[in-house]
């Protein structure tokens, strides 16, 4: 509060105080929730809604997911991998797809994983003796699963009383949930081990396939043109019913890849 | 400049023409009922693919009726889908989750209340189990996706899902299904600060970062979109973390370098929230290419949803007065630039860009006398004085900046002002006074403190050589003959000032009196 006086100079001209506040140029700034902006961000939130009908419109072409601008085909595709058939759109979804689901998995369970670093902590904890052995002598072994915490608990318990204290995740939480697999499954996958140690015959042994796209599909790049003649088969059809080009270009000999197969 | 222009691949086959018409009908309807509606951070994902049937009627409340309990159902259809274990369990989850996503997507205002209270979360928390199907996950996250849409509590409600949806944004998953979890962990993050530090210390920052650098369009954008809500603040420590982020600085100038508007959209959003919190950001911005690129978009762009941001970023990334000297060289080319591209927003005929560019010109114009040389002879005057008489208020407040902060020299201390005469009186005699006038008449306190200040300015200065003009030219303070007050009464600005002697404000009421006191006292009409 300030009180501007009139004082006389020595020409006896009346002149302000110094408590006025004269004009000062001066920089002004505002934060980001000020009502200052508060215009600017109505208009935001305006065409955000208009956009998200435009973006599902374009499901209608009978996709899965929500479509980005660049996709190249338009076909609805189905994994081939054997006991996958996961829907696809595009290739450009063929290559995540497979990345994700058949590069990311644990070898033991066939659990996947979203990241290599949870796939690894999950392996040593479910599968790995060692492991075991160091939990049982009272080493700190449980990583706190937040990337960059860096902190090592005794047990799966206190692991766990750790994500809940230190980083808020609900109590409901679990990371690992026992029994996931049905008994039919587990005997499935037992079989498929006892499998992969019998001799391969051609073709469409269900490991050496994965080796061979494992090898093919590392080379597929997003900057790859779609093939030229591409046929998105029957639907439902287990095996390879069809192979991108890149693939074909890849792999070295087994004529019936590609074939159909009942 | 068009809100509804959504340029795309025109090679879209699948889209075609009844498509597009019925896309743009529906947006067109959507914005006129929106315009009542609150403003929201957060996104709905939507679904009209069904039934042909469109948006249900939300005052219906029979319909609404209809749609919670089929939703209840739905949630208790999924329960069951869980415990059964035997043949095609996968597909049977699948197709109930599938169902409970549609219910969740069919109207502007879905169930969200009956399914938390039917128990969804946990229900689609435990779809999201590591190693289930990426359907399931896709369908789940979008089912979250729109729950977190809601009201604040039922936001809140989702809390035991995030840490998976966290953890399904990790490099391994599928890019569909990190985006839709990017996508509902936005809305979570849009709802308060309390759930955004949540998500911080569950550490959802660097994956959506390592998303906002993808080549992929889709996946950039709803990462930049998600991480705009996650660093908004007020505290900076979020924008400080994400800037240090590797590679995020590079993806960002990438982006507003190369991508499409839409993109381009939501990296500058998050490019305002950067410069408005974090000084530490600012500085790293102010390092790289960012500014130039921005200057262009500016300069360029006929859309407004991208030169909101564009153009505050531009602000914030100046209004640090460091900044501004070591960004905006006086002379240099950049300068000319900026200017230009702020008369360019000036022009427009959109309020919020016509407000905030004057923000942005008076900044520069607090800079060095140089730049306030730069503005004075550029076209921004003529637009800056026709604004001042005729823009909404809010506007013609901060054109009155702009044009004040070019008539008075920077300076240290709280003593006189310099004033740069040749501006003052060319802007004067050019009839901004009445604008000023306007102001000091209005409600509004700050407005009238800056008309006051405006009028001092131009009082006698006795001691200042004034220049031969013309009478009606002269200005209070640069005339030794009292023709300044007399411009002022012309204008009735006494009448205004005489207003504010006996104002509420301790603080208006003292500077109208110094002011009528010294100008207008009882020496005042005796030559």
């Amino acid at each position: 509060m300030m009180v501007p006086t009139t004082e006389t100079d020595t020409n006896n001209n009346k002149v302000l105080g110094g408590r006025f506040p004269f004009w000062n140029p001066i920089f002004r700034r505002f934060l980001p929730d000020s009502p200052f902006f508060s215009s600017g961000n109505i208009e935001r939130e305006l065409l955000a809604k208009q956009e998200n009908l435009v973006v599902i419109l374009r499901l209608r072409g009978g996709h899965a997911w929500l479509v980005n601008g660049g996709e190249r085909n338009e076909g609805v595709i189905y994994c081939p991998i054997v006991n996958c058939g996961a829907k696809l759109n595009s290739l450009d979804g063929f290559e995540d797809h497979y990345h994700a689901r058949h590069t990311a998995s644990c070898s033991v369970c066939s659990r996947g994983y979203p990241t290599s670093r949870l796939l690894s902590i999950h392996v040593s904890e479910a599968h790995d003796s060692f492991f075991q052995a160091k939990v049982a002598r009272g080493i700190a072994m449980y990583e706190c699963l937040v990337e960059g915490c860096g902190l090592k608990l005794k047990s799966y318990k206190s692991r766990q009383q750790h994500l809940v204290d230190g980083h808020k995740f609900p109590t409901s939480f679990e990371f690992f949930k026992k029994g996931h697999l049905s008994k039919k499954q587990r005997q499935k996958y037992q079989r498929k081990r006892a499998d992969h140690k019998k001799e391969e015959s051609a073709g469409m042994e269900v490991d050496e396939t994965i080796s061979n796209l494992v090898s093919a599909v590392s080379k597929l790049s997003t900057s790859d043109s779609s093939p030229s003649s591409v046929s998105f088969g029957r639907r439902h059809t287990r095996g390879l019913t069809f192979l991108p080009r890149t693939l074909q270009r890849d792999r070295n000999h087994n004529s019936s890849l590609g074939g159909e197969k009942g | 400049m068009n809100m509804a222009d959504h340029k795309r691949d025109p090679v879209k086959s699948s889209v075609g023409n009844t498509a597009g018409n019925r896309r743009r009908e529906i947006a067109v309807t959507v914005g006129k009922e929106r315009r009542e509606a609150l403003v929201r951070a957060k996104r709905l994902c939507r679904d009209d693919v069904d039934n042909k049937e469109m948006i249900i009627d939300d005052d219906n409340e029979e319909e609404k009726a209809v749609l919670n309990s089929q939703t209840c159902q739905a949630v208790q259809d999924l329960k069951s889908c869980l415990v059964y274990q035997g043949k095609g369990a996968v597909t049977k989850k699948i197709e109930a989750l599938r169902h409970l996503r549609r219910l969740l997507s069919k109207s502007d205002v879905p169930p969200v209340e009956a399914a938390i209270e039917a128990g969804a979360v946990s229900v689609l928390t435990e779809c999201l189990s590591f190693g289930s199907p990426d359907e399931q996950l896709l369908e789940a996250a979008w089912c979250l996706t729109n729950i977190a849409a809601g009201e604040p509590e039922q936001t809140k409600a989702l809390l035991p899902a995030v840490p998976l949806l966290i953890a399904h944004l990790g490099e391994k998953s599928s890019m569909p299904v990190a985006e839709q979890c990017a996508w509902a962990l936005g809305n979570v993050a849009g709802e308060g600060e309390e759930l955004r530090n949540v998500l911080l210390s569950q550490g959802a920052l660097s994956p959506l970062a390592r998303m906002m650098m993808s080549n992929k369009v889709s996946t950039a954008r709803t990462a930049a979109w998600a991480l705009s809500n996650l660093i908004k603040g007020p505290d900076s420590k979020a924008a400080t973390g994400l800037i240090r982020v590797e590679g995020v600085v590079d993806s960002v100038v990438r982006h507003l370098r190369k991508a499409d508007e839409e993109l381009a959209t939501e990296v500058a959003w998050v490019v305002v929230y950067l410069s408005a919190l974090s000084n530490i950001a600012t500085g790293i911005l102010v390092k790289s290419d960012i500014f130039q690129l921005l200057v262009e978009r500016l300069a360029t762009s006929d859309n407004l949803q991208l030169c909101i941001p564009v153009l505050r970023s531009l602000g914030n990334l100046l209004a640090g007065d460091s900044h501004i000297t070591h960004v905006l060289v006086a002379g240099s080319n950049i300068t000319e630039q900026v200017i230009s591209a702020l008369i360019r927003c000036l022009s427009s005929e959109h309020r919020v860009l016509k407000k905030e560019a004057a923000w942005v010109l008076s900044n520069v114009a607090a800079g060095s006398i140089a730049h306030k040389h730069l503005i004075f002879s550029s076209e921004a005057v003529p637009l800056l004085l026709r604004l001042l008489s005729t823009a909404p208020f809010d506007i013609r407040k901060e054109v009155a900046y702009a044009i004040g902060n070019l008539c008075v020299a920077p300076q240290e201390g709280s003593g006189q002002p310099n004033v740069i005469l040749e501006h003052l009186v060319s802007l004067v005699s050019s009839g901004c006074l009445p604008g000023f006038i306007s102001l000091v008449r209005s409600a509004d306190t700050e407005a009238a403190r800056l008309g006051l200040q405006f009028l001092e300015l131009i009082g006698v200065n006795l001691l200042a050589v004034a220049s031969t003009r013309l009478r009606e030219n002269k200005v209070m303070r640069g005339m030794p003959n009292g023709e300044g007050p007399k411009l002022v009464e012309r204008e009735d600005g006494i009448d205004a000032m005489e207003r504010f002697q006996f104002h509420e404000n301790g603080d208006l009421r003292d500077m109208a009196n110094g002011l009528v006191d010294k100008y207008f006292g009882e020496d005042y009409g005796l030559e």
